[in-house]
């Protein structure tokens, strides 16, 4: 079960995911992160407070987009992974690829900074 | 043969009594003999006609009724035979002859009890057509009261006393009843019924014939040995008269109905031919086109055809199956059905409202009354069937209704045929995926490389069919060898396509006895050209020498290693930095990359798994866990190597719950070193 809730704040977007990210809906993650660079929009965030569990699936939509976003410039940030997601990120590597910060305000801080 | 020998016999003896009653000279042979060759006549008779009607059985009615026809016009031919052969001695001396009278009467006598009884069998054929078991015992009972009916000549030979009329009037009373078992006559056709009418009425009129013949017989001669004032002759006139006038005015006040119930067998025919399913080789159309036949022939329809409605949208309508009426006259009454009554409303796409079936009548100056029937398949409206007559009103309730049941017939019908066409497909699919199967086990190593220093143990099970974990072992010589771990992104088919293309990946690279994290740098530079966008692979690559214990690692974004150190007593995680593979796909990627070395000591333990089996989830959606792992391994860690990968697997199973279908795939390679 997953549930993707949008909203646009002052400059920038952010996506809260809730439930969990596996193949069967990793489609509905492409879907809305694909919509949001048709949109232009230039910073995104991903609130992971809710999000209880990624698959490899799940991990793999963030990782297809990684050379868009560094193409067009846009910053995009994970915030408010608990352990044993962020884990998941550790162990693939992707942490080291990605911007992913503790809290909402730090990730706002990363995005007035860049 | 016998009735024949019996005959003669008969006639034998009888003309000797009646020569020796001429010539006062009694009791040469007693009657007594007389009576008993004419019962074995009659039984010899019975038998032979019951085999001869036996092996007819499955003749049509016709033919017993002609049969039973043609028996008494032979039979009355020869008596009018007879009368001609008198005709012609005249008044000579031989006329007179009473052994040359008494001859004659026996053939006459022969001839009647050839046609009474071959008729009665004719009937009882009749009779006992859809037979019950009621119908079957009274027929039964019939024959036991025949049998002792041609015995009763031996009790009294007096006739027409109080016993021998009292039999008769049973005979007569228990043969009209049988004779009101007629069901045979409503399978006749209109032609085969005037027939059997026909037929009927020969029969009667040669049985009255014959009747009085022998009566006349009987009182014209004075010295003659009576044989037909016998209670079984006369029980089966009586008996075949009344069938052949029950059967004959039956048939006759059945003539008008007959259409009807040719009707109605018909459309029981066409039913049956509806609901069989369609065969292998034939089509819809096919089971359209006997629909289509089947209604029309129902409600006598003028002319009719089909609008099959298209299955996609940008495509027509195609009209199908126009029977009787020309493409102008079709298109004329099209026009006039938007126009008028019920079907405007549906025609136009304004009703919704889905009934069954559309009744009512246009002004066309041919076709007055309309039906419009829909054939739906799985809900889904598949055509409309048009069906048109000349009159006025002339679809009636019991028409519509038939024709109703023949429409979701055909559905019925049409739908079995889509989903055991969809069924087929879906096992041939299954068949692939089988096969898929076997292919991907098969890439699986059956053995794992080792030497004496270590004992090595694995094992692998799929969520789907097929799966994407993937591990393997190399030897480059007797103390060094190769082992890699992975996992591909994603489950099931694709994950299973990409698992093959690392197993090649790794034979080429393995060759090169590259350092770990060179062979992973150069996997990723190969696999980066290979996988989808969104797919990547992680996987830990180990190269372990016996000689001098060591063995160096690289982890590519792959689940760390646990290993048991003897030494500390303890069990870790082994975890270097790491990056998946394909997810950076430029030359950047080995700067996310890590070497890790250690010297193991006898009795460490390395296990290699997949987090299918960390991420395991019982039915609480709790995770298994790495935690869990760690201290599995201190329980088992003195165990062998198969022994800890066996506890490990149990522990992951029970976890989940025997019910429970795993949602990833797990694999696990457990090395124990000893020396």
């Amino acid at each position: 079960m997953l549930t993707i809730n949008k909203t646009a704040e002052e400059g920038y977007l952010i996506i809260s995911l809730e439930g969990e990210v596996d193949a069967s809906n990793s489609v509905e993650l492409d879907e809305v992160i694909q919509e949001a660079l048709n949109e232009d929009i230039k910073k995104i965030l991903v609130n992971g407070h809710e999000l209880q569990y990624i698959s490899s699936a799940g991990l793999g939509v963030f990782m297809s987009y990684l050379e868009d976003f560094k193409e067009n410039n846009i910053l995009f940030i994970i915030y408010g992974l608990n352990e044993k997601v962020m884990n998941v990120f550790h162990i693939l590597g992707l942490d080291q690829l990605m911007t992913i910060k503790d809290t909402k305000e730090e990730a706002e801080k990363s995005l007035h900074e860049a | 043969m016998l009735a024949v020998l019996s005959w003669l016999a008969l006639l034998l003896v009888n003309l000797i009594r009646v020569f020796g009653e001429n010539n006062q000279m009694e009791g040469l042979i007693s009657k007594e003999i007389t009576w008993i060759l004419e019962i074995l006549f009659f039984i010899w008779l019975y038998i032979f006609f019951n085999d001869a009607i036996k092996k007819n059985q499955n003749r049509n009615f016709i033919f017993f009724i002609w049969r039973a026809a043609s028996t008494g016009l032979m039979a009355t031919g020869t008596s009018f035979l007879i009368i001609f052969f008198y005709y012609l001695l005249g008044d000579s001396r031989l006329s007179e002859d009473p052994l040359l009278k008494n001859f004659f009467y026996h053939v006459n006598f022969a001839i009647v009890s050839i046609f009474l009884i071959s008729t009665t069998l004719s009937w009882k054929h009749l009779i006992l057509y859809q037979k019950n078991k009621a119908i079957v015992q009274q027929w039964q009972a019939y024959e036991v009261i025949l049998l002792i009916s041609m015995f009763f000549i031996l009790i009294s030979q007096e006739s027409f006393n109080y016993g021998f009329m009292f039999g008769l009037i049973f005979l007569i009373i228990y043969g009209a009843i049988l004779s009101i078992n007629l069901k045979w006559i409503p399978y006749l056709t209109f032609r085969e019924k005037w027939k059997s009418i026909l037929f009927l009425v020969i029969i009667i009129v040669c049985t009255v014939y014959l009747f009085f013949r022998l009566v006349s017989y009987t009182q014209q001669n004075i010295h003659f040995v009576n044989l037909s004032e016998n209670l079984f002759l006369l029980g089966l006139f009586v008996f075949v008269l009344l069938y052949a006038v029950f059967s004959s005015l039956v048939t006759l006040f059945n003539l008008p109905t007959s259409s009807v119930f040719e009707q109605k067998l018909t459309e029981a025919i066409s039913f049956q031919k509806l609901s069989q399913s369609i065969k292998p080789g034939e089509n819809e159309e096919q089971v359209l086109d006997i629909l289509m036949d089947s209604c029309m022939s129902a409600a006598y329809v003028d002319a009719g055809w089909l609008e099959l409605y298209p299955s996609e949208p940008e495509q027509t309508s195609k009209i199908q199956l126009q029977k009787f009426i020309s493409n102008g006259e079709r298109q004329e009454v099209m026009a006039l059905l938007k126009k008028v009554g019920p079907f405007a409303a549906y025609f136009n796409g304004q009703s919704n409202a889905r009934t069954e079936h559309l009744y009512g009548q246009i002004p066309h100056e041919i076709y007055k009354s309309v039906l419009v029937l829909h054939v739906s398949v799985n809900k889904k409206i598949l055509g409309d069937i048009f069906l048109l007559k000349e009159v006025k009103d002339s679809f009636n309730k019991e028409m519509i209704n038939i024709i109703s049941t023949f429409a979701s017939q055909t559905s019925i019908s049409i739908e079995n045929h889509r989903l055991l066409n969809e069924a087929i497909k879906n096992e041939r699919y299954r068949e692939e995926l089988e096969i898929a199967q076997r292919v991907q086990r098969s890439l699986l190593p059956s053995e794992l490389h080792h030497n004496d220093c270590f004992e090595i143990d694995g094992f692998s099970a799929a969520a789907d069919e097929v799966g994407g974990d993937y591990y393997e072992t190399y030897r480059f010589d007797k103390d060094y060898f190769a082992l890699i771990i992975g996992d591909v992104s994603g489950k099931g088919t694709s994950a299973a396509f990409n698992m093959s293309q690392m197993k090649g990946v790794f034979h080429s690279l393995v060759q090169l006895n590259l350092p770990p994290k060179d062979f992973l740098s150069k996997a990723n530079n190969a696999l980066s050209r290979c996988l989808e966008k969104n797919n990547f692979i992680t996987t830990t690559y180990y190269t372990i020498n016996t000689l001098t214990k060591e063995i160096h690692f690289a982890r590519a974004g792959h689940c760390p290693t646990l290993y048991y150190s003897k030494e500390k007593d303890i069990s870790q995680f082994l975890s270097i930095k790491g990056m998946g593979l394909g997810i950076v796909r430029n030359n950047g990627y080995e700067n996310y990359l890590e070497e890790g070395y250690l010297k193991y000591q006898p009795g460490d333990v390395m296990v290699m798994y997949t987090d299918g089996i960390a991420e395991a989830k019982n039915k609480d959606n709790q995770e298994f866990g790495y935690d869990k792992l760690r201290q599995l391994l201190d329980r088992f860690k003195s165990f062998q190597a198969l022994e800890i990968k066996s506890k490990i697997v149990e522990e992951v199973y029970d976890f989940v719950g025997r019910e429970t279908l795993p949602d990833d795939d797990y694999s696990i390679l457990v090395i124990k070193f000893k020396a």
